[in-house]
């Protein structure tokens, strides 16, 4: 399935006012979640029911007048908590979250050119499986576009704990990696 | 250590107020070792957004490209055993046909005729598939369509299976030519080792 072929099946027609702003941020924020999705460790098709679920739930959120305020830390912490509630087991729970074995290689890359990335991508994944949860899911959601602001908003932490949080983790992702 | 590097990640992420901002920006443009942070900091971010976006195109995007060799090859050397399996090449032989009674009985008659001449007979090798195989195959032509031919017909027969054993020296073989009139009679038959 495409990423920009998927339409927005929300089954809230009589809330014209709000579908349209509903809309527009799936629009901007389906990829970012879906990525954040993926990468804590969802399947695919699994992402994309957390995504359209929370989109469901956003739209439910504005047709009752509820708070705009931090709107996408909002819609990404319904997702997080969505994506916390399937992955129940312990296994799936704690299991790398970014995936090991699969090929992360560009097809159209040059021989040498998929080698380096593959041996800096195995030096990533090697560092990021070292990192704690929290700076692991912040890392995830400042790659998503969120200001710390939101990041805290998601997780549940204060702002200056999310940028020492932040912090922390750059720079073990710089000394493991040999940046 | 330097005492502005811990701000250096938030300032790279725009979440510092202004005034400090300009602040840590100022001091990276004196200091080496700052920059020198900043651009791994940089490289790292880079990197591992590189890699979340890796990690949800291979998981969205399976890479359907690397099976197309495998699956194209699969499909050919399918398609190959089907035609070699299928495809029969159709058999034209160049001889005409005659049917196997008006061929067998001057073939004999000859036969006898050519062992009592005195002629002397050199052995000739003759594959034995290729020999027997012009009279299997006019068994199965339809008498209904059978046309009498204008030229001489040659049929290459093993003498063992004409000749009781013993009576030609063994190897030897015989080819019958003959010629068919209109009412499928032989007209002329000439028997040569």
């Amino acid at each position: 399935m495409s990423d920009d072929s998927v339409p927005l099946a929300l089954p809230f027609l009589r809330f014209a006012d709000s579908s349209s702003e509903v809309t527009a941020l799936y629009r901007e924020l389906r990829k970012p979640l879906l990525r954040y999705l993926v990468c804590l460790g969802l399947s695919s098709d699994e992402a994309q029911d957390v995504v359209q679920d929370s989109f469901v739930s956003l739209q439910r959120h504005m047709a009752v007048g509820g708070t705009q305020d931090n709107i996408r830390g909002w819609l990404f912490r319904v997702a997080h908590n969505q994506a916390r509630n399937r992955q129940t087991s312990y296994h799936r729970r704690f299991a790398d979250p970014l995936d090991s074995e699969m090929d992360f290689v560009a097809a159209d890359a040059t021989p040498e050119k998929a080698i380096l990335e593959k041996e800096k991508f195995r030096r990533l994944r090697a560092a990021v499986g070292l990192l704690a949860e929290s700076e692991r899911e912040c890392l995830l959601l400042r790659a998503g576009g969120l200001r710390y602001r939101e990041i805290g908003d998601v997780l549940g932490l204060a702002t200056s704990t999310v940028a020492d949080t932040v912090e922390r983790a750059i720079k073990k992702l710089a000394e493991k990696c040999n940046v | 250590m330097c005492d502005f590097q811990p701000k250096l990640v938030a300032w790279l992420d725009n979440e510092l107020p202004e005034n400090q901002a300009a602040e840590v920006e100022r001091h990276v443009q004196a200091c080496e070792q700052c920059r020198t942070e900043r651009d791994r900091y940089e490289q790292v971010s880079k990197t591992f957004d590189a890699y979340c976006d890796a990690v949800m195109s291979a998981k969205t995007h399976p890479n359907v490209l690397r099976w197309v060799p495998a699956v194209s090859g699969a499909l050919l050397a399918l398609a190959a055993t089907v035609l070699l399996f299928t495809w029969q090449r159709p058999r034209i032989d160049p001889r005409p046909a005659v049917t196997p009674r008006a061929a067998a009985a001057p073939i004999q008659a000859l036969a006898a005729e050519s062992v009592l001449s005195a002629e002397p007979v050199a052995p000739k090798k003759i594959h034995r598939r290729q020999a027997i195989l012009p009279v299997q195959e006019q068994v199965q032509q339809p008498p209904a369509k059978w046309q009498p031919p204008d030229t001489a017909v040659q049929i290459t027969i093993p003498a063992e299976t004409m000749f009781a054993p013993g009576a030609i020296p063994e190897g030897m073989n015989f080819v019958a030519e003959l010629s068919i009139g209109p009412d499928g009679s032989v007209e002329r038959l000439r028997l040569r080792p």
